[in-house]
């Protein structure tokens, strides 16, 4: 023990040829990389790059897709097969990530390689990258295609700076659900301003129902019952302000949502805390709960189940008026998806035309049937789409979006993203619920606290 | 002792230690009994009975030829492999190279470096990762050939001339976490081989590498294989790296293939348990495979003659 042994110096046999191998590999990478480095940034497309956009034909460009879900990806598949026959034969490139690694990694994707194109969410979620220098602004494409989408998609495309940065193609909205069996089993009307609302409640309780589903495990499904009280009691202009912090969380006007919400809150589903939202969506599609308010999402859980029947029944109202001033808005949340264009895309330089070609593309409503017609989990976006194939349930979704005079994107979407959190909004909002009665203004000041401190964005 | 007790019958105590034992037992293989009874449903039955409930339309294995299609799972094992297999056997040689260098030499920095190796294990990755997303953005790779069969593309090193995004990246960062893992590991074992074994190849003439390769390695063999599927498991299993590092969808691991799984918003709870049952089981048959190795027993006699 502790005894130096000398090592034997010369003329040995290397016994593996394995080591021999690794260490060409070191050597490899560490000397010839700048060569192919060069090379790799060459190594773009095979076409002359006429940046004129709009007619640009062949070429090729990369989409970074979300859409992982094999409906909606199929539905992206058609789509993009369509681009390639229109466009002759572009070479399109998709990088399907699934939808939560996508959203979660999306700072990093975007400063890293992204593709040229990119799905991602409208609101302030778009016009956070836009800020960044992150997303390409894509106003002469926007300028092309402007005429066939309303002035609400319009809004949420542009930037803070002014410019467009992304191209609407799906939205849904958030609504109040029920199934018109029981609706008719019991001879309940439909509410259409606030104690009509209650009233209807507190018949459904007497009739042995949940009068409104409800869940908040994951904790967003609570925002919604935010938003839509918000923007009812106190308008678009304050819920919109009050999201991007241009108004206080300690305003009375936020005490008064709190205090709205405590009368909704007796006829919950029973320890909501801990159920999904599929949970909540199960106890309306077993006639246990009466009504749901959700986004139209919820379909999805009664194509699931396997009965057509059950997809029939399901209806849904706007939430009712509540008596404010702000009733005539209609507002309500629709989050709207979008395509945008990444500025670090290192194919970009040689690729903005045909990536501006598939946004234009994106853009018709044509295509945007092709992608419903595989996923018709939401709603086209342009004037041009063909309406006559929906089925009820979507018109009805449409009409209810169009009538609205106003359109907010869903609390995570149109705040910061530190902001709509489980440690934050979410987890807030959790506190409030566990006991909805409960004087608001400590829990306002921990709002507003953490909001100061943040970082600015 | 035991046979005497035995001819007694059995005795209370050990009734309740058996009954606690069969209890402990059911309450472990419960989750997983549940999820195989899950995956074996169809969603509707499941939406339209509840849980718990008895099968009303049989049971199938619908699920699992769904997951096996529609995530694309054979492609996913396969970017795996190509990630896991490289960096343990890399990880290995590099490690007990460490290992064979700390303990059975004695030189001024032998302790130390082995310290450096082992603390380097004690960093959480999560602290790193900024610092290294930027060097592996920055980080230039040679563009070479690809290996294709079918579907399957592997860069050898890079396919954008960038260390981000490949397999290769993602390949070495497990390689330099977990040498400092196995090291550690690795020189506590090598301790136990006597000094003798190393001394007598010396005056045979044996030269440094091939005392490691041929006397050392083999010695090592269970430390080795146990190891071995260790390592397999942790990066098998890793999530993080290939969450930060890789950028491409179609070459992340199998683990994150089960994300595709999940609708934006509906979730398929009996297909997420056909694929998460499908994804455990590679590792199981990593130890299956390797579990012969353990009982090896290879340092018995080796001194003798």
């Amino acid at each position: 023990m502790g005894d130096k042994i000398v090592v034997p110096g010369t003329g040995v046999e290397v016994p593996l040829d394995l080591d021999l191998s690794r260490r060409e590999l070191l050597k490899i990478a560490g000397y010839g990389s700048i060569a192919a480095f060069l090379a790799a940034c060459a190594g773009g497309s095979p076409t002359t790059t006429t940046t004129t956009s709009v007619t640009a034909k062949g070429g090729s460009v990369s989409l970074g897709s979300y859409l992982s879900d094999a409906v909606p990806k199929k539905g992206l598949q058609s789509v993009v097969d369509a681009f390639i026959s229109a466009n002759g034969g572009t070479k399109v490139k998709v990088n399907t990530v699934d939808h939560g690694t996508f959203q979660n990694q999306i700072n990093s994707y975007l400063q890293g390689t992204p593709e040229d194109v990119f799905t991602w969410f409208s609101g302030h979620r778009m016009r956070f990258f836009a800020d960044k220098g992150l997303a390409a602004p894509i106003d002469d494409a926007w300028n092309e295609i402007k005429g066939n989408f309303t002035e609400g998609f319009a809004a949420s495309v542009k930037g803070n700076d002014g410019h467009v940065y992304a191209i609407p193609t799906s939205y849904y909205p958030w609504a109040v659900f029920y199934r018109k069996d029981v609706f008719q089993q019991h001879s309940y009307s439909v509410p259409n301003n606030w104690d009509d609302f209650k009233k209807l409640a507190d018949q459904m309780k007497k009739d042995g129902l949940t009068p409104i589903a409800f869940a908040d495990k994951d904790g967003w499904p609570a925002m919604g019952t935010f938003d839509i009280l918000n923007l009812r009691l106190n308008g678009y202009d304050f819920h919109t302000e009050l999201c991007v912090g241009k108004q206080k969380w300690t305003d009375a006007r936020v005490a008064k949502v709190f205090q709205k919400w405590s009368e909704l809150t007796p006829y919950y589903s029973p320890a909501f805390a801990g159920l999904t939202w599929q949970e909540a969506a199960q106890q309306l599609l077993h006639k246990k709960a009466g009504m749901y308010l959700l986004g139209l999402f919820v379909s999805e859980q009664f194509v699931a189940s396997g009965n057509p029947d059950d997809l029939n029944q399901l209806d849904f109202f706007p939430f009712p008026d509540v008596g404010s001033n702000f009733d005539a808005e209609k507002a309500l949340d629709a989050p709207i998806d979008v395509f945008m264009m990444a500025k670090h895309s290192p194919t970009l330089g040689s690729d903005t035309g045909q990536a501006k070609a598939f946004l234009e593309f994106m853009s018709k409503g044509s295509t945007q049937i092709t992608y419903w017609k595989t996923s018709p989990g939401a709603i086209p976006t342009a004037n041009d789409a063909d309406q006559s194939q929906y089925p009820a349930l979507t018109k009805k979704a449409a009409q209810i979006v169009s009538s609205a005079k106003r359109i907010t994107q869903f609390f995570d979407r149109d705040s910061r993203p530190d902001f709509s959190g489980p440690n934050s909004m979410q987890g807030f909002l959790l506190r409030y619920l566990s006991n909805p009665k409960q004087d608001t203004t400590s829990l306002q000041g921990q709002m507003q606290s953490f909001w100061d401190s943040l970082p600015p964005e | 002792m035991s046979a005497i007790t035995s001819s007694r019958g059995p005795r209370p105590a050990r009734l309740v230690l058996h009954g606690f034992l069969i209890v402990m037992a059911l309450v472990w293989i419960f989750p997983l009994f549940w999820a195989i009874y899950s995956s074996l449903r169809p969603i509707s039955d499941t939406i339209q009975n509840g849980y718990l409930s008895w099968p009303s339309g049989g049971l199938s294995l619908v699920n699992y030829q769904t997951v096996w299609s529609q995530a694309d799972l054979p492609y996913y094992y396969a970017n795996t492999l190509v990630i896991a297999v490289p960096a343990v056997i890399l990880t290995l040689l590099l490690a007990s190279m460490v290992a064979f260098a700390c303990t059975q030499f004695s030189w001024r920095f032998n302790l130390a470096t082995l310290m450096i190796f082992t603390a380097g294990n004690l960093l959480p990755p999560q602290v790193i990762i900024v610092p290294l997303y930027r060097i592996y953005l920055n980080t230039p790779i040679p563009v070479w050939s690809s290996i294709d069969i079918g579907q399957f593309s592997f860069p050898i090193f890079s396919d954008r001339g960038l260390l981000y995004d490949q397999y290769i990246g993602i390949m070495l960062i497990h390689i330099v976490f977990q040498t400092g893992f196995a090291a550690f590991v690795l020189s506590n074992y090598m301790k136990t081989i006597s000094k003798e074994i190393t001394e007598s190849a010396i005056v045979d003439g044996a030269h440094v590498l091939r005392i490691w390769w041929n006397i050392v390695l083999p010695l090592c063999r269970p430390a080795l294989a146990a190891l071995g599927t260790l390592l397999f498991t942790f990066i098998y299993n890793d999530f993080f790296w290939a969450l930060i590092l890789i950028s491409t969808g179609a070459k992340r691991p199998i683990t994150s293939a089960l994300n595709n799984l999940q609708g934006e918003f509906f979730v398929n709870n009996n297909l997420i348990a056909a694929g998460a049952l499908l994804v455990a089981i590679p590792p199981v048959i990593a130890y299956m495979f390797l579990q012969k190795q353990f009982i090896a027993g290879l340092t018995l006699g080796s001194t003798k003659g």
